[in-house]
C-alpha cells in the first residue's frame, strides 16, 4: 500500500514536472530573445564586416559585378555558374516588433535589420567562393529572394517568417 | 567533357554555333522533423538557420546536377541564360527548379 502510493506520487511529479517545462519554455525563450537576440546578430554583423574588409584587400576592389561582359579581361577559357544561399529569420522578439508595428503601418525596422544582413552576407559569400574556385571575376550577379520551407496550411502561412536569399553568377577565368 | 553553364545570354570568348532546347532539371524536398525543431530553436535569436540554407543548397545542386545531365542528353556543351525558380509545394516542401538553353559552343 504505501510503496503503490510513493510510486504514484513520483509518476505525478514527472508529469508535473513535464507541464511546468512546457509552460515556462515559451516564456523563457520570449525573453532570453528579448535580452540576447541583438547580441547574436550584432556578432554576426561585426563579423560580416570584418570578412568583408579582407576580401577587399585580396582582390583590390570587388571581383562581383552585375554586368554581362567582364571588365578585366576580354575572353574567357572557361565559365560555370556560382551560386550561394542563406536562410535567415527574424527573432521572436523581432517578429513581435513587427506584428505590433504592421498595425500601425510604415518601416518596421526590426525586420530591416534581418534582410539587410542576409543580402549582405550572401554576396559575401559569393565573393568568398569565388576566390576559393579560383574565379578571376563573377559576371551578371542576380539576387532572388523566396519564401520556402513555410507552412503552408490555413492561416499557418510565413509565421517564422523565414526568407531564403540565393545570389548567383557566372564565374568566368 | 564538362559541361559549362552561364547565366548570361553568350558565354564572353565563345560562339553559339547550335541550339538545342530547353535543358530542365528539378527535385522536390521536404524539410525533416530534427532539421525543423533545431531551426525553430534556432528561431529564438533570429540570424541564419544554417539546417535549411544546407538543405536547400543540396537540393539546388541536385536540380542544377539534371539540368546538366539533360543538356548533356542532348549532346550539348555548355548551357547557357540558366534561371532558377522556387515553389512551394504543400506541407513545408519545396520544388526547386533549374532551367536553361543546351547549346553548342566554340571558343573564337
Amino acid at each position: 500500500m504505501y510503496d503503490m502510493l510513493e510510486s504514484e506520487q513520483i509518476w505525478l511529479l514527472v508529469i508535473y514536472a513535464i507541464i511546468f517545462v512546457f509552460i515556462a519554455f515559451f516564456p523563457t525563450a520570449f525573453i532570453y530573445s528579448m535580452l540576447f537576440g541583438w547580441l547574436h546578430q550584432s556578432r554576426r554583423r561585426k563579423k560580416l564586416i570584418a570578412r568583408e574588409q579582407r576580401v577587399a584587400a585580396i582582390s583590390g576592389g570587388d571581383n562581383i559585378h552585375t554586368l554581362s561582359q567582364p571588365i578585366s579581361m576580354e575572353k574567357a577559357s572557361i565559365a560555370g555558374l556560382v551560386m550561394t544561399n542563406i536562410t535567415v529569420s527574424p527573432s521572436w522578439w523581432q517578429l513581435f516588433l513587427g506584428n505590433i508595428k504592421s498595425i500601425f503601418g510604415g518601416q518596421i525596422k526590426s525586420y530591416d535589420k534581418v534582410l539587410a544582413y542576409g543580402r549582405a552576407e550572401v554576396l559575401q559569400r559569393l565573393r568568398e567562393q569565388a576566390l576559393g574556385e579560383g574565379w578571376t571575376e563573377i559576371i551578371n550577379v542576380r539576387v532572388e529572394t523566396s519564401m520556402v520551407m513555410n507552412k503552408v496550411k490555413g492561416g499557418q502561412q510565413n509565421k517564422i517568417g523565414t526568407l531564403e536569399f540565393l545570389a548567383y553568377g557566372t564565374g568566368i577565368k | 567533357m564538362e559541361i559549362m553553364t552561364s547565366n548570361t545570354e553568350t558565354i564572353p570568348g565563345f560562339r553559339i554555333t547550335k541550339s538545342l532546347g530547353v535543358a530542365t532539371g528539378s527535385t522536390v524536398r521536404a524539410k525533416h522533423i530534427g532539421k525543423d525543431i533545431l531551426a525553430g530553436l534556432k528561431n529564438i535569436v533570429g540570424g541564419e538557420l544554417k539546417a535549411y540554407t544546407e538543405l536547400l543548397m543540396e537540393a539546388r545542386t541536385e536540380a542544377l546536377g539534371r539540368m546538366m545531365l539533360d543538356a548533356a542528353q542532348r549532346g550539348g556543351n555548355a548551357v547557357v541564360n540558366v534561371r532558377f525558380a522556387t515553389s512551394s509545394v504543400a506541407g513545408g516542401a519545396a520544388e526547386l527548379f533549374a532551367y536553361g538553353t543546351a547549346v553548342i559552343v566554340e571558343q573564337e
